[in-house]
């Protein structure tokens, strides 16, 4: 039809200079320093909001059984264990355990999209195939940081684990009768060896796939394509399920007595805008440094529907778990929302709404937006900001109650694993070549055309 | 659009333009075959049981059905939200699979579609009746009138259904009928009769197959794609909260919503492959509906079912860890209390059985597919009877507790909506092109 088709790719090779390695190094240093000043700022944080902590307790809805919401007004080590685990070291935790997993969900969201091309025999994207690659290396580090803050941090955060290990009896004051009954899954036993080992094969199947990659440059052929696929379908499997009892395990236990079958849904959602975003991210990045030239705007526009759709998306969640919530008013459930439309929450919770769904939808929703990097940039920066939002209202609330703060600590927490995050990645990139030239559908990429 | 050399070609037996419109168009312009007149035979007889049944319904009153104060909703809403979700292979393969430019849904959209509006027909006749009166069956509109300036519960998820329900009707409805203006107009421009030509002329509106004809249409198209988008995933959402805003056990979860719609794709697709194996063959349609199409579809049931299985299981477990005995009594009761039988149907027709097709001959074998789309059919079937009938039979209230079962006038009915469903069906196959003959055109190789 007279459409002259590219029908050969040069590979390219990504150089880490050390202009750029200083400017991430210095990035992560920076945010290092911040982290410390933040964190002596913090450190001796007083609870001087107890009375209102209490106050909140007390309006928190009471479950059968008696004592369970009330479970820490009514707790007689209560003074001692505040004195124990102060709000500030609380909130360090809080804020290593939010960036860990935030940072977690791109390397592991990167593999997922990954292992969904293959298993949809999806073509267009095979030219960012290295980036997510890149990305999902960084799944080891992503592993030892959540077993960090599970291994050192989870008394500061998950109030069931010193529950647990007071052992308390029906007959004693404190007891928690819901507590007491979760114990069967809220052990430690699942804490600690199961959430590794969920990451471990998550990190066993980011190896192979990785291995096969390798070998397809090395041999071509279609073998390790098709090799890939059954490995994706299997991932995409063990991942629904493994990233489920994940999210439960570490994020849906910091409240406790709280429950809702979505959330694995989604943290998941979470997981897949901001990678996608991230993704993009380092797409336009590479663009802007003369690498990828043949990388088209239809490529990116591709991305950028991704990033529309699927925030779309985490509103569809969003919603279904609200509006559901909302209108049942059991107080079991509102609890949750309670503390996140109380006024210390209330317009952060406001924020991350329209920063997750209404912005990335107005602003991505033209066509024109979607191919015009600098816009595509805007919208990305949005969805990272806003879903790191996300994840705080997500953490902070439980731990913290109404004594979260933004400061140093935050922001410079946030910077310093940017800066590591993106240097292991670019650190990645580097080791292989830019494009995988023997994938079967490099040339769908190369000669992509997003239609209308 | 560049295709690596690896992918398959979607249309077999080197077609050309003229092919296609020829396979297509002669079930249309031939007198039906024995095996169309005996199915069409055995719907109609359903159709005929199914206005007797409705018939009697209407007169005796919703006492001749099995439910009763504690189940207030048996077969009806079952067999309402089994209907529903049907209907939504029709509007995904239409809508998000144009939006993720599967190609292979142009030999399969038609009849997909046509699929969906006889299944929201169908599906509408059970809240309808279900009112009893049904001459006061416009009450659920919002139309002025005499009791308030708007006499209607905007806060429930009942009348968020009608709305729900008609939009997606009316868009889908259009969307479908827009696809068919051009192959009703090559059907008019074949026609031998006076007859044909008026009625297909009628139909096609005056289309000439101008570029600006094109243009216009796919512009339309478009923007209905756009629409319908949002209506694949609102429809069984809304049918969801008739649900989840309920403060019932084992109703009452906030992962309804994506799992409704989940389930709907997989019962739909389930739909699907029943309807296509059989067309293909009946029709010599085999060219067009490969079993390149089979294996795709049966990759989504697939992927459907274990999300639909994932989503029962979070259930289960989220009920074993909320703490809340209610909700743990609910799920125990499901699988292990009276109606159990049902709790186990649903759990290896939907989760375990779909699981055959990891393997490719389970993919690429139609007879065991047209079996295995026949559990999905039951599967969906037996899930809604499952969350309705377990779940009110005994909640909160002992004394309340009761069991229901079905009446023979409930049955009647289910049977009956069979029969409205195929009879519609056959109707479309004998006197519409059953598949979108425009875009096949568009994809054949030997355009290229």
């Amino acid at each position: 039809m007279g459409h002259h088709y590219i029908t050969e790719v040069k590979n390219e090779k990504f150089v880490f200079t050390k202009r750029s390695r200083m400017i991430v190094g210095g990035v992560f240093i920076l945010g290092l320093i911040l982290t410390f000043i933040g964190m002596g700022q913090v450190k001796n944080q007083d609870h001087p909001a107890d009375a209102e902590h209490t106050a909140l307790v007390v309006d928190a809805p009471q479950h059968e059984g008696g004592a369970a919401a009330a479970e820490e007004a009514t707790d007689a080590g209560h003074g001692e264990e505040h004195a124990e685990h102060s709000t500030g070291m609380k909130r360090i935790w809080a804020n290593f355990l939010l960036n860990s997993y935030y940072f977690m969900l791109f390397a592991v969201g990167a593999l997922f999209f990954m292992a969904v091309n293959y298993a949809a025999n999806a073509g267009w994207a095979t030219l960012l195939k290295r980036i997510m690659e890149a990305m999902s290396s960084y799944l080891p580090i992503g592993i030892i940081t959540i077993g960090i803050v599970i291994y050192f941090g989870r008394d500061y955060l998950y109030h069931w684990i010193e529950y647990l290990e007071k052992g308390l009896k029906p007959e004693d004051t404190g007891f928690d009768k819901i507590l007491d009954d979760k114990d069967w899954f809220l052990n430690k036993g699942w804490f600690l060896f199961g959430v590794p080992a969920i990451m471990l094969v998550w990190w066993l199947f980011r190896f192979i796939l990785g291995k096969l990659s390798t070998n397809e440059d090395a041999n071509g052929g279609t073998t390790y394509f098709y090799k890939s696929i059954r490995f994706s379908a299997a991932f995409i499997v063990i991942f629904a399920f493994s990233f489920s009892i994940l999210s439960w395990l570490v994020m849906m236990s910091i409240d406790p007595h709280w429950y809702s079958t979505i959330y694995s849904v989604y943290n998941f959602a979470v997981a897949f805008v901001t990678t996608l975003s991230v993704i993009g991210l380092f797409t336009l990045w590479l663009k802007s440094k003369g690498y990828m030239e043949i990388v088209s705007d239809e490529v990116i526009h591709d991305i950028g529907k991704f990033m529309f759709a699927f925030s779309i998306f985490w509103g569809y969640i969003f919603i279904s778990q609200f509006l559901l919530i909302w209108y049942a008013n059991i107080p079991e459930e509102v609890v949750y929302f309670d503390a996140r439309l109380n006024p210390h929450y209330k317009m952060l919770f406001r924020t991350n709404i329209l920063m997750c769904f209404f912005a990335p939808f107005l602003i991505l929703m033209m066509r024109n937006a979607k191919r015009n990097p600098k816009v595509m940039l805007i919208a990305a920066l949005i969805i990272l900001c806003g879903h790191w939002l996300d994840l705080y209202l997500m953490i902070m609330p439980g731990v913290l109650h109404d004594e979260s703060g933004f400061g140093l600590l935050e922001f410079g927490m946030t910077i310093a694993f940017a800066g590591f995050f993106i240097y292991w990645v670019l650190h990645a990139l580097s080791r292989k070549n830019l494009y995988a030239i023997n994938h079967p559908y490099i040339l769908e990429s190369v000669n992509h055309d997003v239609g209308v | 659009m560049y295709e690596a050399a690896i992918r398959k070609p979607l249309v077999t037996g080197d077609k050309s333009i003229s092919d296609v419109s020829n396979d297509i168009c002669r079930p249309i312009e031939n007198k039906p075959t024995k095996m169309w007149w005996l199915g069409f035979t055995i719907s109609f007889i359903c159709l005929t049981i199914f206005v007797i049944s409705i018939g009697w319904t209407v007169w005796e009153g919703i006492g001749t059905w099995g439910v009763n104060k504690t189940v207030m909703w048996g077969w009806d809403i079952t067999n309402f939200v089994f209907w529903v979700g049907i209907g939504h292979a029709g509007t995904l393969i239409s809508a998000i699979l144009l939006l993720f430019r599967q190609k292979w849904r142009m030999s399969i959209n038609r009849s997909a579609e046509a699929m969906t509006i006889f299944a929201v027909i169908c599906a509408a006749m059970f809240p309808l009746f279900h009112m009893g009166r049904v001459w006061l069956g416009y009450w659920p509109l919002p139309l002025p009138n005499a009791y308030g300036s708007l006499w209607v519960n905007f806060n429930s998820p009942l009348l968020w259904d009608v709305f729900a329900i008609s939009t997606y009707f009316s868009v889908s409805l259009l969307f479908w009928y827009l696809g068919l203006i051009p192959d009703i107009a090559t059907v008019r421009d074949r026609a031998t009769s006076k007859m044909r030509k008026f009625w297909y002329g009628f139909f096609s509106m005056g289309w000439n197959g101008s570029a600006r004809n094109w243009h216009r249409y796919e512009i339309v198209a478009l923007i209905l794609a756009g629409v319908s988008t949002p209506l694949v995933l609102s429809v069984h959402t809304i049918v969801s909260m008739d649900f989840a805003t309920s403060v019932e056990p084992g109703w009452h979860t906030t992962i309804f919503p994506p799992y409704f719609v989940a389930g709907a794709i997989f019962s739909g697709f389930g739909m699907v492959l029943t309807l296509l194996v059989i067309a293909r063959s009946v029709l010599n349609l085999q060219d067009y509906i490969t079993i390149g199409h089979l294996e795709a579809m049966t990759k989504v049931v697939m992927l459907t079912g274990s999300m639909v299985g994932l989503a029962y299981l979070t259930e289960f477990f989220i009920a074993a860890y909320s703490g809340v005995e209610y909700e743990q009594y609910a799920f125990l009761n499901r699988a292990f209390g009276p109606y159990s039988w049902a709790y186990w149907t649903m759990m290896s027709c939907n989760l375990f059985a779909p699981q055959v097709f990891w393997f490719k001959w389970a993919r690429t074998t139609p007879w065991f597919i047209f079996i295995m789309s026949i559990i999905v059919n039951i599967g969906m079937w037996f899930e809604r009877f499952v969350i309705i009938v377990t779940s009110l039979h005994r909640d909160y209230l002992t004394s309340s507790w009761a069991m229901y079962s079905a009446t023979i006038v409930e049955v009647a009915i289910f049977v009956g909506t069979m029969g409205l469903f195929f009879t519609c069906f056959f109707l479309f196959s004998k006197f519409l092109p059953v598949i979108n003959m425009a875009e096949v055109k568009s994809i054949i190789k030997s355009r290229e």
